[in-house]
């Protein structure tokens, strides 16, 4: 069964420093909501520096989701503020943390050369 | 939209009605409460004794407040007013609205007044395109309350109407049964609650919905805080303090603040249907507003920077460094059936972003924002280079990668039919409009500034600086439109020239790309009679084959881009016609109380004697107010110099006198003094210099 959440973070947590949330510092904790199991991601922000844990209580800010849509968020399948505004992906706490932390999800996956890339070669 | 209908706002919360107060919405009629992009109410009728009622007069006591006299009884002439009835609204968290029933009579009177209630939580892009809901309604009362419910999956919006007086509720509406003893008044308060439900309550009422609940801002106060801040405008021409009056009340009514700003604001784009962050829109508003307040401009570039493109993602045409184009809050948007959350197709908005940071930093001296935002900055600056090169020739060009729902043209210009050759044929794409060349070049030079003097990397400062000289020079050559002597609108895809003349050709003097030599006939141009009708600069020349005096972008003529132009003028030094341009606009000014429409028609001024207005374009529209703000600064010839600020005034005479007093900047507070001398009437016909 894949778990492109659980494989997001990972990869989250080796990367060490992200410079889109050089600005940033406080902690967000993803609730994913899994049938009658919640896993938690815990990633705290130092001016970019990331550690992710499955440790900790309270956070500046909490992202609650389904592990069905958030495998999607995580893979770029799914946008995380659309998932936001219809209420997939309830946040509670600090919105600065949600609109930062949302940058580094990847877009959607594309198809490689296909004819919707319209970008003229370099 | 017809011009009876009553608007109030405050920030994205808007209500629409008739003269009445009341709302009768259909699916495409523009009426009703309006916030975060969604209908919350789409009926909204009173009625007395099953009587409707007909209006005496309506107070627009402010932008966010307004009170309609009513009396009851409707379409007769004749009125015999034993009653009336006075409706004061007021925007806030939905709309507040206070209902008043005087009886003028010596007897008792025994009422039956109801107000009939409903929602269709309409999208605003559904009001627009008329487009069938997939969710579910629903409605009941509970704790004194009428509560209208829309559920589409986890998608909720609710509308929670409760009363002070006691009422009967139905799933219709509400009710009153009331006596109104002589000469006695009744009073209820009426609350129109807008709500964005979610299935998780927090304990600490900290969720996104609540956030969005902000508690209203003593309104009334914070707009006399606002007109007191800004400069002090004293002048001979009493119509320019009406309309500088108007502009600073019209800015203040379209500030916007996102959940992100802790209360501070930028300038929405227009009122009512573009009340959220649009990235051009925001930035040039910003631009024309920064010698009378500064807020705007750091927020905006705060804001758009938290939200600037960081991956490539087609639906929204996003890529990593692309400031946004708009934000929006709505069904549609949330169910990814538009792209707004937000959409990134604008090409001109990355490269403003960069001359707004500079331009807000030489006035204010605000470094520590310009190294908070140096990631961005660069990352702005990297776009250009790396993902607007779309025809592979160094130009920036624009291309949708959403093909169903994006923009075509991704300029200021964006109707469909905006960019074509001389004989009205369309290019293909990528088109390289001209002024993107020139604000990219404006945002490598003004990068350097910043690189040298902020972010201390000379050698990135060299590199733009070389950049910005190259591509100057490249564009003189491949523009230029030789036998025409102006600079065509853009390169197709082919590297041919789109050879129309447009008003593009003042925006390029602002961005600073147009070679020296060329710059008198650029100007020539400008106020040609082609171009220049006597009110202003059109956005596309007569004789042109899509010219049209009431083309949306093909003939009409919009105070933004003038007030760009003019400052374009005056930056190569040809204050005379940049004067002849403020005085145009601003006396068109004085046939809309002040209030500049976002276009009006590009008719020879000689022939209609009254500027015509545009007929769909909303109004107040932000670029439009800030207009009358760039033309002051333009006729002052307000230019911060290092810690200075230089005033070089070229007024016409017709203006006379203009003071403007406490201008502020990084020198603290100055005042600019000013005496009209130039007449216009000979700039036109003058020999060229």
């Amino acid at each position: 069964m894949t778990n492109e959440s659980a494989g997001f973070f990972r990869e989250l947590g080796r990367r060490g420093h992200e410079p889109l949330l050089a600005k940033v510092t406080g902690s967000v904790r993803f609730d994913v909501v899994d049938g009658t199991r919640t896993d938690r991601w815990f990633v705290s922000i130092e001016k970019g520096d990331i550690m992710v844990s499955h440790e900790g209580g309270a956070a500046d800010c909490t992202i609650r989701a389904e592990k069905v849509l958030l495998d999607e968020v995580a893979s770029g399948r799914t946008n995380a503020m659309a998932a936001v505004l219809r209420g997939a992906l309830v946040c509670a706490g600090d919105v600065e943390l949600l609109v930062a932390i949302q940058r580094i999800f990847p877009g959607p996956p594309r198809e490689p050369q296909s004819s919707r890339d319209v970008r003229t070669s370099r | 939209m017809s011009d009876n209908l009553i608007k109030i706002l405050d920030g994205n919360t808007f209500v629409v009605s008739d003269d009445r107060g009341d709302i009768e919405a259909s699916p495409t009629d523009p009426t009703g409460l309006f916030s975060f992009d969604t209908r919350f109410l789409s009926t909204w009728v009173l009625s007395v004794n099953g009587e409707r009622l007909t209006a005496l007069s309506t107070d627009d006591l402010q932008y966010f407040e307004t009170r309609f006299f009513l009396v009851p009884g409707a379409g007769t002439v004749y009125v015999d007013a034993k009653l009336s009835v006075i409706r004061q609204r007021s925007v806030g968290n939905g709309f507040h609205e206070e209902l008043s029933i005087l009886n003028h009579d010596d007897e008792p009177a025994d009422l039956t007044v109801r107000i009939e209630v409903d929602s269709d939580f309409a999208d605003l892009f559904e009001v627009k395109d008329a487009l069938q809901k997939q969710g579910s309604y629903s409605k009941h009362a509970e704790d004194g309350k009428l509560m209208l419910v829309y559920q589409r999956e986890t998608f909720s919006r609710a509308t929670a109407i409760s009363s002070s007086q006691p009422c009967a509720f139905d799933e219709n509406g509400i009710t009153f049964t009331i006596t109104v003893g002589p000469h006695g008044t009744w009073r209820t308060h009426l609350d129109v609650a807008v709500e964005v439900l979610e299935t998780r309550r927090s304990d600490d009422g900290t969720t996104l919905a609540w956030q969005a609940k902000r508690p209203p801002r003593n309104m009334a106060q914070n707009l006399t805080r606002w007109l007191d801040d800004a400069p002090r405008l004293e002048c001979d021409w009493e119509p320019l303090t009406t309309t500088y009056r108007r502009s600073l009340v019209d800015l203040a009514a379209l500030r916007f603040s996102p959940l992100t700003a802790s209360g501070r604001s930028l300038p929405a784009a227009g009122l009512p249907w573009f009340m959220t962050m649009f990235g051009r829109d925001s930035i040039f508003t910003s631009l024309q507003a920064l010698p009378f307040t500064q807020e705007l401009a750091a927020t905006t570039l705060r804001e758009l920077g938290m939200r600037q493109g960081s991956r490539i993602d087609d639906f929204r045409d996003e890529d990593p460094g692309r400031i946004l184009h708009e934000m929006r809050y709505g069904e549609m948007t949330a169910f990814e059936e538009r792209p707004h959350s937000p959409y990134y197709g604008s090409a001109d908005a990355t490269p403003l972003y960069v001359v707004l940071l500079d331009e807000y930093e030489r006035w204010t001296g605000d470094t520590k924002l310009v190294r908070e935002l140096e990631y961005e900055a660069r990352a702005a600056l990297n776009w250009i280079d790396e993902y607007a090169n779309l025809q592979g020739n160094g130009y920036v060009a624009y291309q949708r990668r959403n093909q169903d729902t994006g923009l075509e043209n991704q300029c200021w210009k964006d109707s469909w039919d905006s960019i074509a050759y001389h004989d009205g044929t369309l290019p293909g794409f990528p088109r390289a409009t001209c002024e993107l060349q020139g604000y990219a070049y404006d945002a490598k030079v003004r990068g350097a500034r910043l690189a040298r003097l902020v972010w201390r990397d000379p050698a990135f400062a060299d590199r733009l600086e070389n950049e910005a000289a190259e591509l100057k020079r490249r564009f003189n050559r491949d523009f230029w439109v030789d036998d025409g002597e102006y600079f065509a609108v853009a390169l197709d895809v082919d590297g041919r020239q789109v050879d129309s003349l447009t008003s593009n050709n003042g925006h390029l003097l602002w961005s600073g790309i147009v070679d020296t030599s060329k710059a008198k006939a650029v100007v020539r141009h400008l106020v040609g009679e082609r171009l220049f009708s006597g009110w202003g600069v059109r956005t596309l020349a007569v004789g042109e084959s899509r010219y049209n005096p009431i083309g949306y972008h093909n003939g009409t003529i919009w105070p933004f881009d003038n007030s760009f132009i003019a400052w374009g003028l005056r930056r190569y030094g040809f204050k005379e016609e940049a004067a002849l341009l403020a005085a145009g606009i601003l006396e068109a000014a004085t046939f809309f109380d002040g209030r500049l429409p976002e276009a009006f028609g590009g008719y020879p001024r000689v022939m209609t004697k009254y500027p015509v207005q545009y007929p769909t374009s909303c109004s107040p529209q932000a670029w439009s107010t800030g207009a009358p703000l760039l033309l002051l600064r333009t006729l002052l010839g307000l230019e911060p110099l290092g810690e200075h600020l230089v005033v070089d005034p070229a007024l016409p005479m017709t203006i006379g006198r203009v003071e403007l007093l406490d201008i502020p900047g990084r020198w603290g507070r100055l005042d600019a003094f000013g005496r009209g001398r130039v007449d216009t009437s000979k700039v036109v016909r003058k020999p060229r210099r």
